[in-house]
């Protein structure tokens, strides 16, 4: 291959906008994010990696070059600093919580109280500012201190309210944010550099990628009451939860919109948790989850954004809902669906990526993986709108395995 | 059977189930007979969960009404009535090393709990030599090893490699389950099969056991 690496990068950007678009590119495109995999390649622990970015970086460059993916990404700025610095609790990572050599892990737990709806709903800036977030973590407990803002809405004579800000519990909490915002500013840049030098190499960044929400439901459930909580909720209490889902649905779009306009993001990520099959029945799903995630990606659809829900888990029972979204306006990320009736029924609705089982690229034969990427290319390939990608997180494939997987990606892929 | 009683539960009303109780026990009704109609509402529970008619909020609100009579009847017994006497064929089940999620782990839990098996709940992040403990204390038919990250390949693999060294691999069968987990991952850990949810995995426990009901 003799091809600049400027000739290469708009190559690639152009077969994955194409395939984004819903079109037919010259091949189906091969987009990978190697997370952790990187530590296992590298030989370092998944905490190593972790703390020195400039190695993973290298690490990444060096195995974007080996692989030759159309797209390639690392663990980026998803790593443990920012939950260390505040002692969060939702989170645990690699050599904080966890063995050195393990991937980050979420623990779910109630962190919104059943009979708290009402606050919430209220007034969701006091309740994450007052309760949230000094439960959350653990360095941000003197915010339970924090004033009432609004009394500022008096004018000269709120201002002194404002003076509990002084207190010494507000502000250990106030210098532990500072120190995480600082961390953010830093990282920020070296992100923007690193994408840089990836596109210098021939490899586009960002693209299917963006600022990532939760879907109201899960919103409500993975964070605040958890999902047993949520559970005996739509039982208990059906109108809260459906109240406070519009809350959720409002900031989200919100808070995407803003960071998408600040970073000139094209796509918004969701990753979807309680709303597959198995979790919750389809009566449920059309009261409680269906509404309310197509309203926020209606919401971004209409901001001029593109949605990219990860439909994590099984989505087969419910995919002719999905038909009901604008064509052409959303990108359909995939885990364990059946890709080839995800294609048929939701092939001219949404662009996919994703599917491909790890469980070949961690302990198949090269012929399985050969087998089934053809397979893929030409059921789930055909006519376009198609992006290869894994169905869950690299951590543990075997590089000689993932080689194979994008060879033959080109190889069956091409058109 | 208080057949309003036995409805109230497996339909999750919650509010009469509970009512239905109180009322029961002040006319002087047998504790026992109480938790008698709470294993049939289970078992019918069990059976909509299997029938794809109920889900996860069911079994975790179902749980919550039975701890609710419990409470309401525990008080009244005078020990030793709650004792299963039952030859249940016997299940040691666990989240697998390294992984800490348990939804599907407790859902297979419940369903083999109503499905008539004993089963030993380790836990989750469960280490390798506790299942082999386990194992050789509990002398279970039956071994679950759930994991949804991928690392848990590796750790259902490393754990059936402990049970065959340990000489117990012999008086086992060994399903896995969970997550992205699929015949592949089976072949890789060594396991005897894999279910893509929790009703394959009552399945494949009555055919190694001929048992539960």
């Amino acid at each position: 291959m003799s091809q600049s690496p400027e000739q290469l990068l708009a190559e690639r950007k152009q077969r994955l906008l194409d395939a984004y678009d819903l079109k037919q590119p010259d091949r189906v495109p091969i987009s990978i994010n190697l997370g952790y995999m990187l530590a296992r390649l590298g030989e370092i622990t998944c905490q190593e990696l972790e703390a020195n970015p400039d190695k993973a970086q290298e690490l990444l460059e060096k195995w974007a070059l080996y692989f030759q993916p159309d797209q390639i990404a690392g663990i980026g700025l998803f790593v443990a600093s920012p939950s260390v610095f505040l002692g969060d609790l939702q989170t645990k990572w690699p050599g904080y919580g966890l063995p050195p050599d393990q991937p980050f892990q979420f623990v779910e737990g109630e962190y919104m109280k059943a009979e708290e709806y009402d606050e919430f709903i209220e007034d969701p800036t006091n309740f994450t500012l007052r309760k949230f977030m000094p439960r959350a973590f653990k360095e941000l407990a003197g915010f339970t201190d924090l004033p009432r803002f609004p009394i500022v809405l008096i004018g000269y004579a709120g201002l002194n309210f404002l003076s509990r800000l002084n207190l010494p519990s507000v502000k250990a909490s106030l210098a532990a944010l500072e120190k995480t915002l600082q961390w953010y500013a830093d990282n920020a840049a070296r992100a923007q550099a690193n994408a840089q030098r990836l596109n210098a190499l021939g490899f586009p960044t960002g693209i299917g990628g963006g600022p990532l929400v939760m879907a109201p439901f899960d919103f409500i459930s993975d964070t605040l009451r958890g999902m047993r909580g949520i559970f005996l909720d739509i039982y208990r209490r059906p109108d809260k939860v459906l109240a406070a889902e519009e809350k959720a649905r409002r900031i989200s779009a919100d808070a995407a919109i803003q960071a998408a306009r600040t970073s000139g993001a094209k796509y918004v990520r969701i990753p979807l948790h309680r709303g597959s099959d198995g979790f919750m029945s389809i009566e449920q799903f059309k009261i409680f989850y269906w509404p309310q995630l197509k309203g926020l990606m209606l919401d971004l659809i209409e901001a001029g954004l593109t949605p990219v829900p990860f439909y994590e888990g099984v989505w087969d029972q419910r995919l002719e809902f999905l038909r009901e979204l604008p064509k052409g306006k959303s990108v359909g990320q995939w885990q364990s669906s059946n890709m080839f009736k995800v294609k048929e029924i939701l092939g001219d609705v949404m662009p996919h990526y994703g599917g491909f089982p790890v469980s070949l690229l961690q302990g198949g034969t090269p012929e399985q993986i050969r087998a089934y990427t053809k397979q893929m290319c030409e059921g789930v390939g055909k006519g376009g709108g198609f992006i290869m990608g894994t169905n869950t997180a690299m951590d543990e494939c075997k590089g000689e395995l993932v080689k194979v997987w994008i060879d033959a990606t080109k190889e069956y892929g091409a058109v | 059977m208080n057949q309003k009683l036995v409805d109230a539960i497996a339909d999750m009303d919650e509010e009469s189930a509970l009512q239905i109780t109180k009322d029961a026990l002040a006319v002087g009704t047998e504790p026992l007979a109480i938790l008698s109609d709470c294993s049939a509402a289970m078992e019918i529970v069990g059976a909509r969960f299997e029938k794809g008619q109920y889900f996860i909020p069911e079994l975790i609100l179902a749980g919550e009404i039975m701890k609710g009579i419990s409470a309401l009847v525990k008080p009244l017994l005078t020990g030793g009535e709650m004792q299963d006497t039952r030859q249940r064929p016997k299940v040691v089940l666990g989240t697998v090393k390294g992984d800490i999620h348990d939804i599907g782990k407790d859902i297979v839990g419940f369903m083999l709990d109503v499905g008539g098996f004993s089963v030993t709940d380790l836990g989750v992040d469960v280490p390798i030599e506790v299942f082999v403990e386990k194992i050789r204390s509990v002398q279970p038919t039956v071994v679950a090893l759930s994991g949804f990250l991928t690392l848990s390949y590796t750790s259902m693999k490393e754990t059936v490699d402990a049970i065959t060294a340990a000489g117990l691999r012999a008086n086992v069968k060994i399903m896995i389950g969970g997550g992205t987990v699929d015949q592949q991952v089976c072949e890789y850990a060594g396991a005897d099969a894999f279910g893509k949810d929790a009703m394959a995995a009552v399945a494949l426990a009555r055919q190694w056991t001929s048992g539960g009901k």
